[in-house]
């Protein structure tokens, strides 16, 4: 690494691999729980198990983001990043409200509102701990010696993601306008500015693993991005199709979201396009496999499973059964949790000097990860489809649906054992890395 | 070909028109909620139902306008499903109406609590929601028909048809969690349907029925319907 005080990043990575671990372990618990096997009920309720797997994703994503940031800005202000101790300071801060949101919902202390469960009280420290990141970053490119465009998208996302985590924190009396505005956090992130995070870090990684000319990657980068809010802003009325607002969201939310794959479809031919021309030359071949497989796996679970019921004559069936599962473990695992997995892939060697890629632990982490994730995705599928016919379609009652899709189940559990081989690889992986060193500081260092 | 600066004015230019237009659509959404959501039926206690709600994160198990977790049934219509007495039963103690099934958190809910929990379904069941969720359009595979010939001489109670059809059938329409009550008049008498109705545990200590707790005149009205099932 360039600067001394990218080696801050580690903390934060660190910290994902930790919450990672745990998110699996809740999934886990689900996964029982609709086999059957709810033996932790009294303990661990599905719906304590439910909000702890997705806060413990958001945060832990959130906090690769941050260390990608962290790690990223500095080499590409040309500089130190602003303040290391602020740094540390907003990275504990990170953790301790992670550890008290996800204790506090195992005791009942949280909203109830699917992704946004974390309690009011501490939704402020949240608010104030990503400002203090904020400063720190913009700072740092503010007094960089260098503004580059990844950068600033990048920095445009982070901060457009904050901005949108107020209008969850709105309390409402009415269901409908509850519902409205939190999508505007949930949509808006993960079809919007997290999209910016993602190609603002892709497009650095690809820069840095490809060696085609930083103006070409750009360029294409500004595209992408643009497509994804063209489609992604209004594709927001797909969440609006039916819970109480007007039936033009019908309309207007099938046809622009069927435009969002274009924009995940953009990505991944940009990955793919960009390593072909780059000739696949660099050392580190296995941040470049979680790159150019971010690309690819993020249109995959995001855009072509997204498209598969986003249609409201497909999604009027659909809505509110395991398919939005099937989606939303594939999207996520795709777009956000393989972009923070290259960063660090790429990252470590360089913060800690030592060369540890070249080896089939971490390409089997790719491998098996992958293919696990792969499988959890068609289980929800079958799973999910099956649901469709049973309970919506042909009026099955909605235990005996689920009594009747229960086999799926283990065959997702299997799948998921699958993964759960492919990221303790990678976290065995990071582990072996060991801590930053000072010896792998080197000005010169791209 | 595209120039970069060209690529950033697409950027920067699709998303304030697109921004715009989105903006411009949630304050007519806004103008058009408060008639489709029924405001004027949002009273006191469907906003303490809603708040309950959230306090014990509903959502994390069930959907609600299909949005949540898909461990538990979706419940915009469960009103209409259901009916209010069979909520309200339901809600004392969820493990009992559905023995050895999955299981929902005993919440010990107060009796206006769940007074409030009703409201708000109701409330929401009335929401203008597109026709979600919709009817299922596919006829179940078999038609079971009515093999009911019991001739009975009781009217049959209103609250059988609300709370007993979720576990038991008669004449094959009803559920399948306890047995089907078709001839029961000649299995046990009156006095033994009495006294299994007034606590099934006591009876049968073990027994997946619950105690529902009838006041006597329901109960003796299923008495005499039940016994006379032959």
């Amino acid at each position: 690494m360039k600067f001394r005080s990218q080696r801050v990043a580690y903390l934060f990575f660190a910290t994902s691999m930790l919450l990672f671990t745990l998110q699996i372990l809740f999934g886990f618990i689900m996964a029982f729980a609709h086999l059957g096997f709810d033996g932790l009920h009294d303990i661990i309720p599905f719906n304590a198990a439910r909000s702890t797997h997705l806060n413990l994703l958001v945060v832990w994503l959130l906090s690769g983001f941050m260390g990608a940031a962290y790690y990223m800005i500095p080499d590409e202000a040309n500089r130190e990043i602003y303040s290391e101790k602020l740094a540390i300071v907003q990275w504990a801060a990170l953790n301790i409200v992670g550890v008290i949101a996800i204790i506090g919902f195992q005791f009942g202390w949280w909203e109830g509102r699917k992704f946004l469960e974390i309690p009011r009280e501490l939704d402020y420290l949240v608010v104030i701990d990503v400002l203090l990141f904020i400063f720190n970053i913009g700072m740092t490119i503010w007094n960089g010696k260098r503004f580059t465009t990844t950068s600033i998208v990048l920095f445009v996302g982070l901060t457009a993601a904050a901005l949108l985590y107020l209008p969850g924190m709105i309390t409402f009396d009415s269901q409908v306008l509850d519902s409205y505005f939190r999508w505007w956090v949930v949509h808006l992130w993960v079809e919007g500015v997290w999209e910016l995070i993602m190609g603002g870090i892709m497009s650095y990684l690809l820069i840095k693993l490809t060696g085609v000319d930083r103006e070409v990657i750009e360029k294409w980068l500004y595209v992408i991005v643009g497509f994804t809010f063209l489609s992604g802003i209004l594709g927001t009325g797909h969440h609006y199709y039916y819970i109480g607002t007007p039936d033009y969201w019908l309309w207007i939310g099938g046809i622009f979201s069927a435009m969002e794959p274009l924009a995940f479809l953009g990505m991944a031919l940009y990955a793919v396009g960009m390593a072909r021309a780059g000739g696949m030359k660099h050392p580190n071949r296995i941040a470049l496999f979680w790159t150019v497989g971010c690309g690819v796996m993020s249109f995959v679970g995001a855009g072509f499973l997204g498209f598969a019921h986003t249609l409201p004559q497909v999604n009027l069936w659909t809505h509110g059964t395991l398919v939005t599962a099937m989606h939303g473990h594939m999207a996520f695992w795709g777009a956000y949790a393989m972009v923070v997995m290259a960063m660090i892939a790429y990252a470590m060697p360089r913060m800690t000097g030592r060369k540890l890629y070249d080896h089939w632990i971490p390409e089997w982490a790719f491998w098996v990860s992958n293919v696990g994730m792969m499988g959890m995705t068609g289980a929800f599928a079958v799973a999910g489809v099956a649901q469709v016919y049973l309970e919506r379609k042909s009026g099955m009652d909605f235990l005996e649906a689920q009594k009747a899709i229960e086999i799926h189940f283990f065959g997702l559990i299997l799948a998921a054992c699958l993964l759960s081989v492919g990221i303790g690889l990678y976290i065995l992986n990071f582990i072996q890395y060991g801590l930053p060193s000072e010896e792998a500081v080197s000005p010169g260092a791209a | 070909m595209l120039s970069k600066s060209q690529a950033r004015w697409f950027f920067v230019g699709g998303t304030a028109f697109f921004g715009a237009i989105f903006i411009f659509l949630t304050v007519d959404s806004l103008r058009e909620i408060p008639a489709r959501q029924n405001q004027d039926q949002m009273t006191a206690a469907v906003v303490r139902g809603k708040h309950i709600w959230d306090r014990n994160n509903c959502m994390g198990c069930h959907t609600i306008l299909g949005e949540g977790a898909y461990y538990a049934p979706e419940l915009t219509r469960v009103v209409e499903r259901r009916g209010k007495e069979w909520i309200a039963v339901f809600l004392r103690d969820p493990a009992a109406m559905f023995p050895g099934q999955r299981r929902m958190v005993q919440y010990d809910f107060s009796p206006e609590e769940i007074q409030d929990l009703v409201a708000f379904l109701e409330w929401i069941g009335r929401i203008d929601t597109n026709g979600f969720p919709p009817q299922p359009d596919l006829a179940p595979a078999t038609v079971v028909a009515s093999r009911s010939t019991s001739a009975s001489t009781a009217a049959r109670p209103a609250y059988f048809d609300t709370i007993c059809v979720a576990c038991h059938s008669v004449g094959g329409a009803g559920g399948s969690v306890g047995p089907a009550l078709d001839g029961v008049g000649n299995r046990l008498t009156a006095a033994e349907l009495d006294r299994w109705l007034e606590d099934p545990p006591a009876v049968k200590p073990g027994t997946a029925m619950p105690n529902l707790h009838l006041p006597d005149a329901t109960r003796s009205e299923l008495v005499s319907w039940l016994a006379s099932l032959k």
